[in-house]
């Protein structure tokens, strides 16, 4: 049984949010789930492991998310979940910083492989 | 004056008004009254001895020695005689000859009333001719006549007054076997050949005679009610569409009139007229289904447009459905499986499919070609839909939507998937607009309103351009100033307000840059 690492879920669709956090408690991980990028950056006490949150969103959306959060010096792993297929924006989404991007509707076992590399990365970066 | 009638008549004879001759078995003039000057010129003293047949041209209808025959048979004889008078003037009489006897049973002296007919005649004849016209009309005319007698009907309708019935109307809407029974009572008098035709008999045998009932089909009986109530408060003529039926069965529409000169209403006759409609009525049909037909292709076409939007509207569920799956199949493989999270991941899956089956229906809704279905809808429940229905595209454009719905908002009689469209349209040319215009600020606002003079309105602006110059071409038919638009749009808005009496106005917004599009419709009558 691996550690339970604290994984926090920024989508602002409520179904698919709470369906992530389902997933995500599934495999033994702590879930926190946040409706916009506002909220989630508003919440940092340093206990998350990983994000996992939607590309595009009102307001702040997943890009601007992660730029934010590495300018406040957090240098936690990002997942990024997009509906739409284009190249630019997911070249634009790993330049940012993020670990893998993911096309909706995507397969559990490929969120939950890049969760794995994402919290063995933060695991080795601390 | 050697006549004995002459004797002690003359001054009594001369009083009479009308004219009195007598003559003799050779036709000689015994005597002549003061009438008889009057109305032939001549006077007594002119006449006297002469033969009446001779000075007076008499011309008879009929041969003279058939009159004379009846005469001598009867004693007396009636008729009518065309003469001349002393200056000429050709006259009418109406006579009457009585005889008087000589020993042997002949004639020996003729005596005769006349009355000077002319004038009469002349009126009659103008009857005949008119009566002659108003027949060749009835026959000849492309409006099938059939008349009624209306006394047996008549009868049976004016003692309900008495009954106490004041609104007749209303009392035969409430007594429709009565109704049928007054159909039964109008007896056809006569028809056309045009009626004939109309109602498929194959000649004037099959409906004379015969009673109306067999053409008034049960849902058109509220205009035969009309027709009675019309014809009891002695209107001069009705006009109104009705359908009626063939004696083979099959139904029509028609122009129906009913109509009673002051001679006809005496008689007690009836004149009703059918206008065969159905080929105006085809007409319209078509022009709806084709009307029909083209707000359909623009919805597909709009809904095309839209593809991305809907695709991501679907995915959503789908995501959070097949992530819920997943996480559940994981609980199970536990190895003390959590059927407590279980439960709660497959409640969600059923919401989530039943979020993802109300966008399909949606979507359907729109894409669907039926005929257009009216019914009392809500203008403010149209725009929350069809705010849902563009949520991503209002999303992905980053529009910011401001609306404002008056409550107590009268509902409107409309089909309810021609009146999304027609808001969507609104909504979708005002995203584009905005984004083809780089608006800083994207802002639509929507509202909702009761008009002053009491319909419902409702107006999208938005923080784009502006309009063309001359606004009111956006509505004609390819004119776009969309590059790559289509130019369909608002003409078919148009046409949809147009076909539930509503009507649509382009204006530039007052206050800053922006378009407003305002349109009204009437409200439904309150109950």
């Amino acid at each position: 049984m691996p550690a339970k690492n604290m994984v926090s879920i920024v989508e602002d669709d409520e179904s698919l949010r709470l369906a992530l956090a389902g997933l995500i408690r599934s495999v033994g991980h702590e879930a926190r789930d946040f409706p916009s990028a506002e909220e989630y950056l508003a919440l940092q006490d340093g206990r998350c492991a990983c994000v996992i949150s939607d590309l595009h969103m009102p307001g702040i959306d997943g890009i601007e998310m992660i730029l934010k959060l590495r300018e406040m010096g957090y240098s936690v792993p990002a997942i990024l979940i997009t509906a739409r297929a284009g190249r630019a924006v997911e070249a634009r989404a790993i330049a940012a910083g993020a670990l893998c991007v993911l096309r909706k509707p995507f397969e559990a076992e490929a969120l939950l492989d890049c969760l794995r590399r994402a919290l063995a990365d933060g695991a080795s970066s601390h | 004056m050697s006549a004995p009638v002459a004797a002690n008549g003359p001054d009594i004879l001369d009083l009479v008004h009308e004219s009195v001759i007598s003559w003799d078995g050779a036709g000689r003039i015994l005597s002549w009254n003061a009438a008889s000057k009057a109305l032939y010129g001549w006077d007594g003293g002119e006449a006297l001895g002469d033969i009446a047949r001779i000075l007076l041209r008499t011309h008879h209808d009929r041969p003279l020695a058939e009159i004379e025959a009846e005469l001598a048979e009867t004693g007396a004889w009636e008729g009518e005689l065309r003469r001349r008078t002393a200056d000429g003037a050709d006259r009418v009489v109406d006579v009457r000859w009585t005889i008087e006897r000589d020993g042997d049973g002949g004639i020996a002296r003729t005596i005769e009333t006349g009355r000077d007919v002319t004038d009469r005649t002349a009126a009659e004849e103008a009857l005949r001719l008119s009566e002659y016209r108003y027949r060749n009309l009835f026959e000849a005319m492309a409006v099938g006549f059939v008349e009624i007698d209306f006394t047996a009907v008549g009868a049976m309708l004016i003692p309900l007054r008495g009954q106490g019935v004041t609104d007749l109307g209303a009392w035969l809407r409430a007594n429709r076997p009565f109704v049928r029974d007054t159909m039964a009572k109008a007896v056809i008098l006569d028809v056309n050949e045009k009626a004939i035709q109309l109602f498929g008999a194959r000649g004037k045998a099959d409906m004379v005679g015969g009673s109306s009932a067999c053409y008034w089909p049960e849902p058109s009986e509220p205009v035969y009610i009309d027709a009675l109530v019309a014809t009891m408060e002695k209107q001069p003529h009705l006009v109104c569409e009705t359908r009626m039926k063939g004696l083979g069965g099959a139904e029509f529409d028609t122009l129906f009139t009913v109509s009673w000169s002051e001679e006809s209403r005496r008689r007690g006759v009836v004149l009703l007229g059918f206008v065969d409609v159905s080929q105006r009525k085809q007409a319209e049909a078509a022009l709806r289904r084709l009307q029909a037909e083209f707000a359909h292709a623009a919805r597909v076409s709009m809904l095309g447009e839209l593809v991305a939007s809907i695709a991501h509207e679907l995915n959503q569920p789908l995501a959070a459905i097949a992530t819920s799956g997943e996480a559940s199949l994981r609980w199970l493989a536990a190895d003390e499986p959590q059927l407590g999270e279980v439960r709660a991941l497959a409640s969600q899956i059923v919401g989530d499919v039943r979020r993802a089956a109300a966008i399909i229906a949606r979507i359907r809704s729109m894409a669907e070609a039926r005929a257009p279905e009216q019914s009392a809808v809500s203008l403010n429940a149209i725009v929350e839909e069809v705010l849902a229905f563009l949520r991503h595209e209002l999303q992905v454009q980053c529009v910011i939507v401001e609306h404002d719905l008056a409550g107590r908002l009268p509902l409107v009689l409309a089909d309810r998937t021609q009146l999304q469209q027609v808001i969507v349209n609104l909504v979708i040319n005002a995203i584009q607009a905005m984004a083809e215009a780089g608006s800083e600020a994207a802002v639509l606002r929507v509202t909702t309103f009761p008009t002053k003079d009491g319909r419902v309105g409702l107006a999208v602006e938005d923080m784009g351009p502006g309009l063309p110059a001359d606004p009111q071409r956006l509505f004609d038919g390819f004119f776009s100033t969309k590059p790559g638009g289509m130019g369909m749009g608002l003409p078919i808005c148009r046409t949809i307000l147009e076909a539930h009496g509503g009507e649509i106005q382009a204006a530039n917004r007052s206050e800053g840059p922006g378009a407003r599009f305002a349109i009204t419709l009437p409200a439904t009558p309150s109950r």
